[in-house]
């Protein structure tokens, strides 16, 4: 890898978009398991796993799967966020394998939120 | 637009700013949207605004069309000249450019309608669960290594220092030393080699901001140690993490590597003559080593001890050399401040306390979490706002911050806001940014002691101050929380603390001694209650409580005992371990309002152990088989004693005094005998018959009862002191207290307790048609299900709402069964009548206002809502007070309540040998606490009368007995449930007064027993 130059952290930030950001056509959704140490202790591991299986299984290949960190609200992990081509992302708390099996089928490919495990819409405030 | 008319715009285009939408170009899209209107003419009807974030960054820029409220994301600069077009000069608002809803509305709410979001400002963990930490470039899309861009191309080492010293940056591992000022004093210094350091040694128990930002974000921090680097020209940082924290250390491995990929970090970088990298140390988890010496000799890989300071490590870090050492969330700070600038930075937070700060918010708390707030946040909106409350709707006690080297901050000062300043004066300090939230089940003795034994275990013992002093302070705190303390304990503690304070070397034994002291200046009321009264109220303390049922009850109702004692089948052992302590157990297990069921520890998870109605099934056994169980009489005293009223309290009074031999006769002005318990209690929660076989058994035991005969008017209170050795004034609280509103005189408006008492001796009762009770305690729900059994359409106004309804919750439940309409949050103002009649009543709306200091929401007046109700008979239970007229002449002290005051240990009055107890000295309270004043009483008495010095002696609470615990099968273990218990059905209810409830059987009653946990085992180990 030759040596970063200045110019090149904004042709990296266009190239993060263009494959992670779903408005500049990556995918039609993005699942984000949040992996922080509260999360791994209360079964993310699990919610991501399960989430592989089934991406296997239903041989999902336009659906970006990543992880992330602490989303801050510890006491309702695991949480993940689920965003849909032009929507704003939804976060859905307290996870178990069954849930998130039923999240992707009902919101990532049913495009209808599963408004009861759902806690919010939209992202948080940065300032 | 400052300044600017806004009414002249036909359209506002709200323009979203926030970070994520200005890194997406928003700016470039104003300009567009500028230049476009313009260019079309509409720059005089529509305007742009650049607006904060609203959340929705991810479909970012986002723009709302105001006043339509239409919404557009993924804004684009090409796609402007077209939209300015189609919509705002054709009104044909682009369809492909709106947010398209989800398939379905549902009522999601949005991130920032919720509070736990939407209060926070982020700032450190800005990237917080948006980005993978594993992947550098997710951290350079969203501006990462911009500000080191800048600071090595666009600023001098000088820049970079007066930037940070401009934003007011202070140290966010707990000291709060101005960041840029550190900086500037290791610049200052000779040498070549200087060293970074990040600490990373998060040990306070409770706080997981560092590792949270590592985890989250690791590049952030590395950023900031670049930016530091190059300020103070250092060529070499360490990280200093715990071992404890393996994901973070994965992750930070990984960005590391990554960032040297990147030729961010090493030789040359972005080829400026800039040259740094990064090593990891991990600590082994010794809490010292937050200490940032220790620390240092930690990497030098000496112990990890503390030393001298000055030399500063500024001066003589790392190796000797000059070194700054900054705490995980300073460093993640620094490239904001750089990239944003340090007027931003310093316009969030308070004069002296510049930017957020990250908490973890732990404890008894119902959204536990990491929040990053704005310096200067109060803790009431970081506790209610973000925190959602206290779970279960307890009481707010206090609050932790700071970890073991801060403090506990109570209640009262809950509108305190949150800065270095602020904390410090309160006795507590910011620390690294651990919040534990305490509720009223917390006992601040049995923190301070936890506290202790976490920094004696960590205190690295180079100090004796520190090392033995600790030992100390944690062996007179255990003693105390065993109920073994001394009253010279306080005075110990405060002076051993000081000492500890002044001869410790470093933080961690300087600040140890906080979390004792500051307890002990908010809560020094509870070491006595532990040290003196052996109470533990939070019912913590294990070695003082036994279990909490017994505890909290204020008999000490050997509650495990007879209920372990039901489980095994011996029904007579355990009613006698009823009445060991409790004479009238017929009325507790039909009355009672049960604080032990509310502290019962089974209830956390399940249904509490239905304590009364066990109690009422051996009561009821007792009576139905009439039990001899065998209290007589010790001795056949001459004395004689004299009880005024024949209530709870002189009943229980009269039983006690009797038992140990005395002659006792009780002075009823009532004709029939029980005072509250007779006349204010309605039939179908207490019949008359078994009030009378309760009250015989004791007058058994030789007790005589004078009905009809009123102290102060047929006999003196002179002539009972004279022809009794001693006399116990125990008449209640029987006058109903008025509204203080306009026309309450009228006819119609009548007393709870008048009505009631009328009713239960069998008097003619006038009432209309339609009733209003005012009121929410026991005597309100009475006179409205009295009401409805006299065929009249009842309703009950109550000023606060339900969860704040002080009436037994089951009879509020039976009153509404019963077509008792209640309507919360509702009080009347005025009476309003025709002919000195009442017709109606004015009333208006309250609503539950800010959260008083009792942590309770207290109801306000809504302006403007006043209604009406027509009513025939309006009923005042709102309270009552003593009657005390007839007392009054004769020397006692009576206090501005209308209460008889007396010594709140002895229950002696201010006439030696005349006592008194119950409502009449606490104002209307509860059948339990009126009858521990009886048992007191009782004891005092014959303590006054044995001529011995008048002192309570007070000890831990224990089991009377010990009862082995019933092995249950695991099936019982799966299936025990609380039983239901049987009531009459609501239409016979109302067709007369018999008894509502009617108890366990045999079966239930023991498989209920067997759900016991036994809490009071645990203690005996």
């Amino acid at each position: 890898m030759p040596k970063l130059t200045i110019k090149d952290l904004d042709a990296i930030s266009e190239r993060v978009k263009k494959t992670t950001l779903l408005r500049e056509g990556a995918g039609r959704a993005k699942i984000t398991v949040h992996m922080g140490t509260c999360g791994i202790a209360a079964g993310a591991r699990v919610i991501m796993s399960t989430l592989m299986d089934e991406f296997e299984k239903q041989n999902i290949k336009d659906v970006i799967l990543t992880s992330s960190g602490c989303a801050g609200l510890c006491s309702k992990e695991p949480m993940a966020t689920v965003e849909l081509k032009g929507d704003a992302p939804v976060k859905y708390v307290d996870l178990t394998p069954e849930k998130i099996r039923r999240i992707l089928a009902e919101h990532v490919n049913g495009g209808k939120i599963v408004s009861d495990y759902a806690l919010a819409v939209g992202s948080e405030r940065v300032s | 637009m400052n300044g600017q008319n806004l009414d002249r715009y036909r359209l506002h285009l709200m323009l979203c700013a926030g970070t994520a939408c200005v890194s997406n170009k928003a700016f470039k899209i104003k300009e567009a949207l500028d230049e476009e209107l313009k260019k079309q003419g509409l720059d005089k009807e529509v305007i742009v605004v650049m607006t904060g974030c609203n959340g929705f960054c991810a479909v970012g820029p986002v723009m709302t069309v105001m006043p339509d409220g239409i919404f557009y994301h993924s804004l684009t600069k090409d796609i402007i000249p077209h939209l300015v077009e189609e919509h705002f000069l054709k009104g044909r608002p682009v369809k492909r450019l709106l947010f398209t809803p989800p398939a379905e509305r549902v009522p999601i709410p949005k991130m920032m309608d919720i509070g736990f979001f939407s209060r926070q400002t982020l700032i450190s963990l800005r990237n917080r669960g948006l980005i993978d930490p594993e992947v550098i470039d997710e951290y350079i899309a969203r501006d990462g290594y911009k500000a080191l861009a800048k600071a090595l191309t666009e600023m001098s080492t000088e820049d970079i220092i007066e930037e940070v010293k401009k934003s007011g940056l202070r140290g966010r591992g707990g000291a709060g030393f101005p960041t840029g000022l550190k900086w500037e004093l290791c610049w200052n210094q000779p040498g070549d080699t200087k060293y970074i350091i990040c600490n990373g040694d998060e040990g306070d128990p409770g706080a997981y901001m560092d590792r949270s930002i590592v985890e989250a974000d690791p590049h952030s921090v590395i950023e900031g140690m670049l930016i530091g680097a190059r300020a103070i020209g250092a060529r070499k940082g360490y990280v200093y993490i715990r071992a404890e924290y393996p994901l973070a250390m994965k992750r930070l491995e990984i960005a590391l590597a990554q960032a040297r990929d990147y030729g961010l970090l090493g030789e040359r970088i972005f080829d400026t003559d800039f040259s740094f990298d990064i090593s990891i140390k991990q600590g082994a988890g010794a809490f010292v080593c937050g200490e940032e010496t220790s620390l240092i000799g930690s990497i030098e890989g000496r112990p990890p001890e503390p030393r001298q300071r000055p030399p500063f490590p500024v001066e003589s870090g790392l190796w000797g050399k000059p070194t700054v050492i900054n705490n995980v969330e300073t460093w993640a700070t620094i490239p904001v401040i750089i990239d944003r600038g340090s007027d931003w930075f310093s316009s969030i937070g308070t004069p002296l306390s510049k930017g957020t700060k990250v908490f973890s918010l732990v404890g008894k708390i119902n959204n536990t979490g990491l929040v990053e707030v704005p310096m200067g946040i109060t803790l009431k909106e970081i506790i209610y706002d973000i925190g959602g409350g206290i779970p279960k709707g307890k009481k707010f006690k206090a609050i932790q911050t700071g970890g073991p080297s801060g403090g506990c901050i109570p209640a009262s000062l809950i509108n305190l806001p949150v800065d270095y300043e602020k904390l410090t004066e309160a006795g507590s300090i910011m620390g690294s940014g651990g919040l534990i939230v305490m509720d009223e089940d917390t006992c601040v003795v049995d923190v301070a002691k936890y506290f202790i034994e976490f920094t004696n275990d960590e205190s690295c013992g180079k100090c004796a101050s520190c090392r033995d002093g600790s030992t100390e302070l944690l062996e007179i705190l255990r003693r105390i929380c065993r109920g073994e303390g001394k009253e010279k304990d306080i005075q110990i503690l405060e002076e051993l603390s000081d000492a500890i304070k002044d001869a410790s070397m470093c933080g961690l034994g300087q600040t140890l001694p906080n979390p004792v002291l500051s307890t002990l200046r908010y809560f020094e009321d509870e070491y006595i209650e532990h040290i003196k009264y052996k109470r533990c109220s939070a019912l913590v303390c294990k070695g003082i409580i036994s279990s909490a049922c017994q505890h909290i009850c204020p008999l000490s109702q050997d509650v495990p005992s007879y209920i372990g004692l039901i489980a095994r089948g011996k029904l007579e052992d355990a009613i006698k371990v009823v009445r060991k302590e409790n004479p009238l157990p017929l009325v507790c297990g039909r009355v009672c309002n049960t604080p032990c069921e509310k502290k019962c520890v089974a209830g956390e998870w399940d249904d509490p152990i239905s304590i009364r109605l066990l109690k009422r099934f051996l009561a009821d056994y007792e009576m139905k088989h009439d039990l001899d169980t065998g209290e007589k009489p010790k001795s056949q005293k001459k004395e004689k004693v004299a009880i005024v009223g024949s209530g709870p309290g002189g009943l229980t009074c009269a039983y006690y005094l009797a038992l140990e031999g005395y002659k006792v006769t009780i002075f009823e002005s009532q004709e029939l005998p029980g005072g509250m318990l007779a006349l204010g209690i309605p039939d179908f929660r207490l019949p008359k018959d078994v009030l009378k076989y309760e009250i015989d058994r004791i007058k058994k035991l030789g007790v005589e009862i004078k009905t009809n005969t009123t102290v102060g008017k047929d006999i003196s209170l002179a002539k009972l002191k004279e022809d009794y050795n001693a006399v116990f004034i125990a008449i209640g609280a029987h006058r109903g207290l008025k509204m203080k509103i306009p026309g309450e005189e009228a006819g119609g408006v009548i007393d709870a307790i008048e009505f009631l008492r009328d009713v239960n001796l069998g008097r003619q009762v006038k009432i209309g048609d339609k009733v209003i009770v005012v009121g929410g305690g026991n005597s309100a729900i009475d006179a409205a299900r009295v009401a409805r059994r006299l065929g009249r359409n009842t309703k009950i106004l109550y000023r606060r709402t339900r969860a704040e309804m002080p009436a037994i919750e089951s009879e509020v439940e039976g009153a509404m069964a019963e077509g008792v309409e209640i309507q919360f949050l509702a009080a009347p103002v005025k009476v309003i009548s025709g002919n000195g009649q009442l017709k109606a009543i004015e009333c208006i709306r309250m609503e539950l206002g800010e959260i008083d200091q009792s942590g309770r929401r207290r109801p306000v007046p809504v302006e403007g809502s006043e209604f009406r109700l027509d009513v025939d008979t309006l009923i005042l239970a709102i309270s009552q007070e003593p009657d005390v007229s007839l007392f009054s002449g004769n020397g006692l002290n009576i206090s501005k309540w209308n209460t008889i005051e007396v010594d709140p240990e002895t229950l002696s009055t201010n006439i030696k040998g005349i006592f008194a107890g119950g409502d009449v000295v606490t104002g209307p309270n509860t059948v339990t606490e009126a009858m521990a004043h009886g048992k007191t009483a009782a004891q005092m008495i014959d303590t006054y009368i044995r001529g011995e010095k008048l002192e309570r002696r007070y000890e831990v609470t224990r089991p009377a007995v010990h009862v082995e615990a019933v092995e249950l099968t695991e099936q019982e273990t799966k299936s025990l449930k609380r039983p239901e218990v049987q009531s009459r059905p609501v239409e016979q209810r109302l067709k007369d007064f018999s008894e509502v409830e009617l108890g366990f059987s045999e079966a239930d009653a023991v498989l209920e027993a067997k759900r016991c946990l036994r809490c009071d085992l645990e203690a005996k180990e």
